[in-house]
Order: C-alpha cells, then structure tokens, then sequence
C-alpha cells in the first residue's frame, strides 16, 4: 500500500506507456485457407516436418467461440463484436475476450492481412458481465483441431462446427478444415508478413494461404 | 592534370567493358536465335533479356555516378568527314564503321533525341498537360477498369487450366476455394452458424459456458438497450466517488 502511495503510477498509466513504446502486440497478421478432409492427414505430416511444437505430437485444441455484439443505443454506427472463447478440453483455462477490427488488405503487395486485435484473459463473469452490458449473442460454433508453432507464427488447421440444439452431434461447417496462419506483432512490423508468405508458399498446393475479406464474401451469392 | 587523365582513363575503361559485355551478350542471344530456334527453351531464352537488362543498368549506373561529369565537360569535336575507306576506323569498329562519312556522324554523334522524335514528345506533352483533371480521372478509371477485367479472365482460365491439369497428372485436389470461402465467412460473420441460435441448451455449450448465458434475458434487443448505458453510468459514478478515498 506505501508503494503504491509514493508512486502513484496506475494501470492506465502503464497500459498508455506501454502504448507509446509501441510493444502492445495489437496487429494481427492473417493469411486463410483451407483443406479438404481427405488430404488434412498430408497436410498435417507436413507442419509436423515444418513446425517447432511437434516432439510430443501435434497439439490439440477444443474451443468454443461465442460471438457478442454491441449496438449503438442510436443505431447509428455498426455494432461492435466482442469474441468471448473457451477451451472445452481445459476447462481450468481463463475464457478469452477477443476484439477484432475490420480487416485492412492493403494493395496486392501485402502479403497479409493486418487487423487489429485484443486479447485477454477473463474468468467465468465475462459472459454475465456482457449481458449486462447489453450484449446480445449474435453466433457461436466450436472449433476443433490442431495449433502449430513455427517462430512467431501460429498455423491452426481446424475444423468448424455448428453448435446443435439436441443431443445430436455437432455439425460441421464443410467437408474441409479452416487453415489460419497468423501472427500477433506490434504495430509497424511488416516484415514477418513477409516470412508468413514464404511459409504459405511451402504449404503449397496442398493449402493455398490468402488474404480473404470476407466482408466482401459475405455479399456475395455463393 | 596527370591524376585527373588517369582517372578519366579508368572510367572510360570501366565504361568501355560494361559495352563489351554487353556487346557479348547481345552475340549471345542472336547466335543463339539463328542455330538453336528449333530446339530453344523460350522460357530460358526470355532469361537472356534480363541479362541484358542488367548489364544495361549496369552501364547507366556509371554514367549516372558522380565521376561522370568529368565525361560530360568534354567535347567531341569532329573534325573532317570523308568518304575514304580509314582502316584504323574499321579495325577499331570490327568492320562496322570503314569511313567517317555524312550519312554516319549525325547518328554515332548524337546527344540528342532525333527532331522527329523530339516533336512526338512535345506533342504528347502538350497534350497531356491540357488534359481535364477529371477526364484523366475517368480515363484513368476506365483503364483500370479494363486491365483487372483482363487480369481477372485470365486467372480464371488460369485456375480452370491449373485444375485441369492437376486432375490429368491424377492429383486429387487437396482444397477447395469454396469452402474456404464458408469457412471463413462462417467465423467471420456468423453466416450460417445463426439458425436457431436464441435457443442455448444448458450442457451443450458444455458446463463451463452453458448455464452462464441467460437465455431469458436475450429476447429482443430493445429491450436490452436501454437498460446497458444505465448500467455503464452508474459503473462510471461509482469509480469516481471511490477515487478521492483512494488518494
């Protein structure tokens, strides 16, 4: 308490510092793709010959993402979406709050995707604490699959499911996995999307890796 | 002044072999075109143009440094044209130029563009700077226009000809655009993952999420609007009166 007292330096002040320094990693950078169930078996031997994580076999993941949104009491602005996740296979893990900007693809001379993203750990009050925010649900779906690490790249190949009303099991998005290569970086460090290409250009053609908008897919009559 | 002539010996020199390999380069290229045409690889003789690319942007980046203008001070005066054969000119030249005649000196000897060219230029300048800023725009506009229209027939046909001949070689296909593209709208959006979602059956979502979303509490959204920036207001209060206490 006398600590605190002699140099009164609060979370704000530290969170801002840190800001300025620049060393908040709030840039995600985000390559997409996918593979059909019938060849996610080659593709997972290969990150296996490519990724640093892989002594004890590939890790998995089991989560379930729910999807919240925030609207302006005016209606005016579009709605602000907060991701709330949860590992159903270590339930002794935090929740995670994610928020997720509007991606920026750039010109096609970025590799990547950038968005910018903030994570945090929350306990099990997070989903409570949004409902009394005025949060409504807008979707969920669980995803399940395998996370590779490759440096400071994260590869997840996974599967998309639909959470279902009964007991019935969970229905699958589509007969392939989502492929997500990505990196959380500081704002301004273009260059590992640089090697984030020629790490997608290895997976080639068995995943082809791109920057998809899928705001531009989600107008699109497919 | 001797310093100076060695110098200027040396560049001309330097200059003098980035020609020469230039020279050699483009011999290269047509022998190789005149024995070989039948059985030529193109995609490597297309190679052979970035050579020569590179020693052209070699040779410019001498003239371009600053030990050029030494270069450029001087002046090549000639002196006196004739018809007769100068057999030191041709050996010099390898038999391409045997005589410092009229029809040659205008050519070996110019610094600048030719007058038909020159007028070209101006024209196209004049023409260019009277150009409409929003009629540049639209042209401008429209080229793009046409030039991803172009891109995108051809990557199509790309893709067909790629699948194609992924399928004759006997490659299953291992990914598939289309379901890339639900995959990621599904996690981006929400699309077609909504259906049904009011109904949150506790246990499904699993103990640990379930039974802590309100099902009740959903219901329509204006409901709920309201209600949330009270809650904020009060938050905001509470941690102001608390402050002063703190300090």
């Amino acid at each position: 308490m006398s600590a605190a007292n002699a140099a009164p330096i609060t979370a704000t002040d530290s969170l801002t510092q840190a800001l300025k320094a620049n060393i908040i990693p709030n840039q995600e950078y985000l390559l997409q793709g996918s593979v059909l169930d019938s060849a996610v078996e080659v593709l997972l031997h290969r990150l296996r010959g490519l990724c640093d994580n892989v002594d004890a076999g590939p890790e998995t993941f089991d989560d379930q993402e729910v999807c919240f949104s925030l609207r302006d009491p005016n209606q005016q602005a579009a709605p602000l979406m907060l991701r709330v996740r949860k590992a159903l296979d270590a339930r002794d893990m935090p929740f995670q709050l994610r928020y997720i900007g509007q991606p920026d693809l750039g010109d096609k001379n970025r590799p990547t995707v950038v968005r910018s993203s903030l994570d945090i750990a929350c306990s099990g009050m997070l989903i409570e604490f949004l409902n009394e925010l005025g949060c409504r649900i807008e979707f969920e779906y669980s995803v399940k699959g395998y996370m590779f690490r490759k440096g400071r790249m994260k590869i997840t190949v996974a599967k998309v499911f639909k959470i279902s009303q009964s007991a019935m099991p969970p229905e699958p998005i589509s007969q392939s996995y989502l492929v997500e290569l990505s990196v959380l970086a500081p704002t301004g460090q273009d260059a590992i999307a640089e090697d984030m290409r020629a790490f997608a250009d290895q997976l080639r053609p068995l995943v082809q890796l791109d920057k998809i908008d899928y705001k531009r897919l989600g107008h699109m009559p497919s | 002044m001797q310093r100076e002539e060695k110098q200027q010996e040396a560049i001309l020199q330097a200059i003098l072999n980035r020609v020469n390999d230039l020279k050699t380069a483009i011999q290269a290229l047509i022998t190789k075109l005149e024995t070989e045409y039948e059985t030529i690889n193109w995609p490597t003789f297309l190679d052979n143009y970035a050579i020569l690319s590179g020693h052209l942007t070699g040779l410019s980046k001498i003239l371009q440094a600053e030990i050029a203008p030494q270069l450029r001070s001087l002046v090549v005066l000639p002196l006196q044209l004739g018809c007769k054969r100068d057999e030191q000119l041709a050996q010099m030249t390898e038999g391409r130029v045997p005589a410092c005649t009229h029809d040659l000196v205008p050519d070996l000897l110019r610094t600048k563009p030719e007058p038909q060219a020159e007028q070209r230029l101006q024209q196209f300048n004049h023409k260019a700077s009277t150009l409409n800023y929003d009629t540049a725009q639209k042209q401008v506009a429209q080229f793009t226009k046409v030039v991803s229209h172009v891109w995108e027939i051809i990557s199509k046909e790309r893709e067909n000809w790629e699948g194609e001949s992924m399928r004759a070689s006997g490659i299953q296909p291992t990914h598939n655009m289309a379901d890339t593209h639900a995959l990621v709208t599904a996690v981006g959006t929400g699309k077609g993952l909504r259906l049904g979602m009011p109904a949150i059956v506790p246990g499904v979502g699993g103990p640990g999420m379930g039974p802590r979303v309100p099902t009740p509490q959903m219901g329509p959204s204006s409901q709920t609007m309201p209600k949330a920036p009270s809650t904020i207001k009060t938050n905001i209060k509470a941690a102001n009166q608390i402050h002063p206490y703190q300090r």
